[in-house]
């Protein structure tokens, strides 16, 4: 029993420490440790009684860390119950937001008034528009010819192959 | 103004064929902002209803599926979708022929009051 003990104790210390020392098993197998596991024993029980309190608290605070995270890991649909708002809550509550949503609405007026991307767009005086002069025919040529210009750029761009595409890279053979 | 975003939510929910309800409200259900038509259906609006999306995503987040975003729920008649904007939660009730996908777009164009609002909660 006591090596037992001693056994889960020195595995939770290494554990604990995570650090490799003169104790530490490079084994896992603990029969092959027998021996060297009881001298440890001893000397380990003699310097734990010694401060058994300290050590309960702490196995005591351990275990309620297990509680803890067991607890917060399972999903326990019986314990769902909700938590229900009284209704002078609730009242007051929406009185405070009906004020301060007030607030914050006013104060970001254009999030109202930008639509999202409209297709199309409410003209007020379409007749202004559609009365207007037509482009003359000076601006058209202009415009073509800038087109025909670039649309020739466009084609004659190429690519100039110089050098390999592969390349062999940090080899020096 | 809250009029003008009452009018603003009115217009985006009449973008989706189906749905008669845009509802935003704190984590247990206290609304800020609401805009439903007639076809409601009073129950889905209630807080009790809606706070239990709160329940319901601290217990989802445990499946190791990571956070949730959004809750879909199709009933015979109706269908309820919220979406996981804490300290928020915005829940759209629809019909049960309204397309689920046209409700999950209107998310980007909500975003930004959301963001707002949600300043709101933070404050009070």
């Amino acid at each position: 029993m006591g090596c037992c003990y001693s056994f889960f104790c020195k595995d939770d210390n290494s554990s604990q420490t995570g650090e490799a020392n003169e104790r530490t098993h490079l084994l896992i197998d603990p029969v092959s440790n027998n021996t060297n596991i009881q001298r440890v024993n001893s000397e380990d029980l003699l310097s734990r009684n010694s401060n058994t309190l300290p050590k309960k608290t702490d196995e005591q605070s351990a275990l309620n860390r297990i509680l803890q995270n067991t607890a917060t890991n399972v999903i326990d649909v019986a314990a769902l119950d909700s938590h229900n708002l009284q209704q002078h809550e609730y009242l007051e509550r929406m009185k405070i937001y009906n004020i301060k949503v007030q607030q914050v609405l006013s104060n970001n007026k254009q999030l109202f008034t930008t639509r999202p991307n409209p297709v199309l767009q409410d003209i007020p005086n379409p007749d202004k528009v559609l009365n207007s002069d037509p482009v003359t025919i000076g601006d058209l040529n202009l415009i073509r010819s800038a087109v025909t210009a670039a649309a020739a750029a466009i084609t004659d761009i190429r690519v100039d192959h110089k050098e390999d595409l592969v390349v062999p890279f940090g080899l020096n053979c | 103004m809250v009029e003008e975003a009452r009018k603003y939510l009115q217009d985006i929910m009449a973008q989706v064929n189906g749905l008669y309800c845009i509802l935003i409200t704190d984590i247990d259900g206290v609304p800020l902002v609401k805009v439903s038509s007639d076809k409601t259906p009073e129950h889905a609006t209630r807080p009790n209803f809606i706070s239990t999306f709160r329940l319901a995503i601290d217990q989802g987040s445990k499946l190791g599926l990571g956070k949730t975003n959004t809750l879909i729920c199709c009933y015979s008649q109706y269908q309820v979708v919220q979406m996981n904007k804490l300290p928020l939660i915005v829940s759209f009730v629809a019909s049960d022929s309204c397309t689920t996908g046209h409700i999950l777009a209107l998310e980007s164009q909500l975003d930004p009051i959301i963001e707002q609002l949600a300043l709101v909660v933070g404050e009070a």
